[in-house]
């Protein structure tokens, strides 16, 4: 936005008092003060005024929340209504060690679970046929409907969403229905979120989560929006997630410009294949990390949700309202949080949180301390949903919608932020939409060359991070004992799982493996296929590899 | 240890057994060894050359350039496919430039090579262009000697076909195939730079995507300019899918059969002695004073540039009389 | 100007990101050596003749989600290979009580986060220099 001409401010004496102060903060800066910039590049004023931002455009720009652009929130009523959901990622050992976490982190005040799956899992493995020391140690071994039963015993499938971290084919949904079917819990009460569906930002960003060739996940992302729109229609199969690829470097505007391009993308898929954009950007979510720049998140957050309410409405030509909301699930940042004094990322996280609130988001999670080093022990993971608790129930964040909005300084950095967030955009339309932007590496070009960046300001110093470039310690204190887990328990779950393969219906595996090869190689619904596979028994590894075969793996680019 | 070619008694050396001999053998370790020492320079590498002297080859040396993002390391994946259908063994040298400021590289191409690591029949090197050591003129022909001797019976010589330096690498090989592909902006632009003119194969990739025709269209347009009797094929492929490899190879076996292997050698060191040459004539020419004086001379009138050529050139071939008016 | 190293930069196991392994290779390209660089999940097997046919001299292994433990698997088969000499590092999260898995099984430094720049750099360049020794005492070619 243009700075407000100060001769058009009904302030006598304005100009005067204003030159008053620049006299005298010139005087006094010490000499060797910076040019002070946010990571997005945007240089920051020392104060801000009502020349910087004067409201006369409140209604077009801001509005009020629940109302379109949504700059000030996505529901009326907010966190007055319903505070955010509390939803830990968590993935650990085998599906009784998730279980029992899962219950401990309800019974302290989780309102949601998500489900994060062993290393081998995402890459597309079954606990039998990988090194065996890695098994467990990242997330939790889920290779069969059996498993997902453990993993989810005592869990209200009807009442309890479910967030799995689940890339394509989405097997892991796959096995969440087959455990519904046997619970006799009808599939339109399954709630939750396929996390990870965002297939272009694995390619670009994160390789972890990267499992089938780009035009394989093209299809069958859209292939799992038909299906779940038709049989499982309260899940969200859609996370478009900028997390990874400002994990990767991207600053947080370049973040938000990448991201909402993808989501884009996937809209324009869906609706190349005859879907009505009212009847599935209501189902789009979306998953950020919150860093600990906390002005600069809460601009870009708003930032997003203004842009989003006008792409849905002007350019997807969506009509409901609903479609026009951006919905977000927030994660404190584990880039911020450092090795060095472990302790101290309590408080960065709480840091984090805070601004994560301040943006409206609808969900989050929150790190435990030793994140930068391990998977959460109990004791850690306990603090992490206590950072959340204290923040809701003793901080009074929660009494005020927006309580940052008409801020001189924050509105006019949302303003600054959605120009360079359009800007970004720009560049990836100009190189022919997300999908084409990624196969070229324009991409990953730009994320490399913002994360060299940032190495460059710390190890300048211009960055300051406590504990590694200032105030270090010689001794950071003990670090918390790294979760790993039992290894004669996964020994017996391996040894259990090849006893159930041994016991199935080969004849059914057989023919639900030629119908999912069948179905890849015409043009009919694939994951209808993969849920059928699942539910008599084949396995994870097998789904996959079979899916591999038909639709390829293909190589993510390497932009060095 | 991987070892190249089928002798799999290589990986255990005997006593007395030589790295050389080992190297003639295919040893994997040897072979690498000795073209560190030839990238390297010094006494190992003067060893590693009298060792290679009249040693009679037997490899075949195919070069692919073509401008980046063209899809050369998928070409080579294929091509390398291909021959080891027909159980050839291979060897590929995948040059990328240096940084020219702090002579530093990553090099990254093998990785879009495909996996070729569990065969024992491969063998990857990738090369920087180490600007510093006085070109890839000198070192290149040597490399090929090291694996020509090692016995592979193809080599794969991979350059970005961006520079003077990748033209002159192209002389190298027995046949030269120059890849362009449509999308990449100004196709024509992309590809000259005296490129055209060393090609024996010229490649068309990604043929199924839009412009593919123009930028054929474009390439055999061009070669029409060239004052050769005979224009070299141009061929769609997409080397993805490996579709028109098996026609591609045709055309590289036709260009080889005209070639006797056995003088790989010795041709490469006759090229790297024209290069030397040149740029060794270049460098005194440009240093002469009487440069100057004699274009002024034609100006005048003076002289003619014939005899201005010869007396300039005579000055060059003896330094020594230079100073002698 | 001296000789570069050449340095292999990759990761094993099942971990994808890739932030520190890209940076590290730009750290040392910039310091004037040559890195062969891999994308993620890279089998032991694959490393092994990576380092064996592009003669490194020091194999830096990046790790984030406990890769690291199956490091000293790494360390058997470059030893099997005859690649003794060459220098492996590892770089990432490693949990103090499993840094001596790693140096036990012969790895030469573990670079925790917060190493800087010069640390890596110094570092590689002074076991890169000390792997080219040991190569060479080996003996080389005769003549």
């Amino acid at each position: 936005m243009t700075a407000v001409e100060s001769t058009q401010l009904a302030l006598p004496g304005f100009d005067a008092a204003k030159q008053r102060w620049e006299d005298a903060y010139t005087r006094q800066l010490p000499a060797d003060s910076d040019v002070k910039r946010n990571r997005s590049g945007i240089e920051i004023k020392p104060l801000y005024g009502p020349d910087d931002w004067d409201g006369t455009t409140y209604l077009d720009t801001l509005g009020f929340p629940g109302e379109a652009p949504y700059t000030r929130g996505i529901y009326p009523t907010m966190y007055r209504g319903r505070t955010w959901t509390q939803r830990q990622l968590i993935g650990l050992g085998t599906p009784e060690d998730y279980n029992e976490r899962i219950r401990f982190l309800i019974d302290n005040g989780s309102t949601a679970i998500s489900l994060l799956p062993c290393n081998s899992g995402f890459r597309g493995l079954d606990c039998d046929e990988v090194p065996f020391p890695l098994l467990g140690t990242c997330g939790t071994v889920v290779n069969s409907v059996d498993h997902m039963d453990q993993a989810l015993a005592g869990v209200d499938l009807a009442s309890i969403s479910t967030a799995m971290n689940d890339p394509t084919p989405f097997t892991l949904l796959a096995y969440v229905l087959g455990v519904a079917k046997r619970r006799g819990v009808p599939f339109d009460k399954v709630t939750g979120t396929s996390n990870q569906s965002d297939y272009i930002s694995h390619y670009v960003a994160n390789h972890m989560f990267y499992r089938l060739s780009q035009p394989g996940s093209r299809r069958l992302l859209v292939d799992h929006v038909e299906y779940c729109r038709e049989v499982v229609p309260n899940w969200n199969p859609v996370s478009v997630v900028g997390q990874h690829m400002q994990q990767a470097g991207a600053t947080p505007a370049e973040t938000m410009g990448f991201t909402l391009s993808t989501a884009i993308q996937y809209a324009e898929d869906c609706m190349a294949r005859g879907m009505d954009p009212d009847e599935i950007l209501p189902r789009f979510t979306f998953f950020f990390d919150v860093s600990i720049s906390l002005f600069e998140e809460v601009a870009k957050f708003r930032a997003g949700r203004r842009i989003w309410a006008r792409i849905a409405r002007e350019r997807l030509g969506a009509k409901d309202p609903r479609s026009w909301r951006f919905k977000f699930h927030g994660q404190t940042s584990g880039v911020d949080l450092t090795a060095q004094q472990p302790l101290n990322n309590i408080a960065r996280v709480a840091v984090q949180a805070v601004g994560g609130i301040l943006s409206g988001l609808q969900s989050m999670h929150t790190d435990a301390y030793d994140e930068a080093i391990t998977c959460p022990t109990e004791e850690t993971a306990r603090i992490a949903v206590a950072t959340q608790n204290i923040l809701r129930e003793e901080a009074h964040l929660c009494d005020v919608i927006d309580p940052l909005g008409g801020s001189y300084y924050v509105e006019a950095l949302t303003d600054q932020m959605e120009e360079e967030i359009l800007a970004v955009m720009a560049t990836v339309d100009a190189a022919g939409g997300m999908y084409e932007a990624v196969g070229s590496g324009l991409v990953q070009r730009m994320i490399g060359q913002s994360a060299l960046a940032a190495q460059n300001r710390i190890d300048r110093g211009e960055e300051k991070i406590v504990g590694v470039n200032c105030f270090q310690t010689d001794d950071d204190g003990v670090p918390p004992p790294p979760m790993r887990p039992d290894a004669d328990a996964m020994r017996k779950h391996v040894h259990d799982f090849i006893v159930f393969k041994e016991a199935r219906s080969q004849a059914d595996v057989d023919r639900a493996l030629g119908q999912l090869r069948r179905a890849a190689q015409g043009d009919t619904n694939v994951f209808e296929q993969v849920v059928e596979a699942a539910l008599v028994g084949v396995t994870h590894g097998e789904i996959v590899a079979a899916l591999r075969d038909e639709l390829g793996f293909g190589d993510p680019l390497v932009v060095a | 240890m991987t070892v190249v070619g089928d002798d799999d008694t290589a990986s255990t050396a005997s006593p007395g057994d030589s790295l050389f001999d080992r190297l003639r053998r295919g040893d994997a370790a040897a072979v690498a060894r000795a073209l560190s020492a030839i990238e390297t320079g010094g006494p190992q590498a003067d060893v590693v050359r009298g060792r290679l002297q009249s040693l009679d080859g037997a490899a075949r040396v195919v070069g692919f350039s073509g401008p980046p993002g063209v899809g050369k390391s998928t070409l080579v994946n294929a091509y390398i496919d291909e021959l080891r259908s027909q159980a050839r063994s291979v060897a590929v040298l995948a040059v990328d430039p240096s940084s020219p400021v702090t002579g530093g590289a990553v090099l990254g191409d093998r990785t879009r090579m495909g996996n070729h690591t569990s065969d024992p029949g491969v063998f990857i090197r990738s090369v920087a262009s180490r600007g510093h050591l006085g070109g890839l003129a000198l070192s290149i022909p040597s490399m090929l000697d090291v694996l020509d001797a090692a016995g592979f019976d193809d080599i794969v010589l991979e350059a970005v076909g961006a520079g003077q330096s990748e033209v002159e690498i192209s002389h190298f090989a027995d046949t030269t195939v120059i890849l362009s592909a449509p999308g990449l902006g100004d196709d024509v632009q992309a590809i000259k730079a005296g490129i055209l003119e060393v090609a024996d194969v010229l490649v068309v990739n990604k043929a199924d995507l839009p412009g593919a025709d123009e930028t054929r269209r474009h390439l055999e347009a061009m070669l029409e300019l060239r004052d050769t009797v005979t224009s070299p094929p141009v061929l769609p492929v997409v080397a993805l899918h490996g579709n028109g490899i098996g026609a591609m190879t045709q055309a590289i076996d036709q260009n080889h059969a005209a070639q006797d292997a056995s003088c790989g050698p010795q041709r490469r060191a006759s090229e790297a002695l024209r290069q030397a040459a040149i740029a060794e004539l270049t460098r005194r020419i440009a240093a002469d004073p009487e440069l100057d004086r004699l274009g002024a001379a034609i100006h005048r009138g003076d002289i003619n540039l014939a005899d201005a050529v010869g007396a300039l050139i005579n000055r060059a071939a003896s330094p020594d009389e230079r100073n002698q008016p | 100007m001296s000789t570069p190293l050449r340095v292999l930069v990759t990761k094993i196991g099942f971990d994808g990101h890739d932030r520190g392994s890209r940076l590290v290779a730009a750290f040392l390209r910039d310091a004037g050596h040559e890195v062969v660089y891999t994308p993620p999940w890279q089998e032991i097997s694959a490393v092994v003749t990576l380092a064996l046919q592009e003669d490194v001299d020091v194999i830096g292994v990046s790790s984030l989600a406990t890769d690291h433990l199956i490091v000293p698997d790494l360390m058997e088969a470059l030893c099997d290979a005859g690649l003794d000499h060459v220098e492996v590092i590892v770089g990432g999260i490693v949990p103090d009580n499993e840094i001596p898995l790693l140096t036990d099984a012969g790895v030469a430094r573990v670079f925790g986060p917060g190493s800087s720049r010069e640390d890596i750099v110094d570092g590689v360049e002074e076991l890169g220099r000390s792997a080219q020794q040991r190569k060479l005492s080996r003996g080389g070619f005769e003549a």
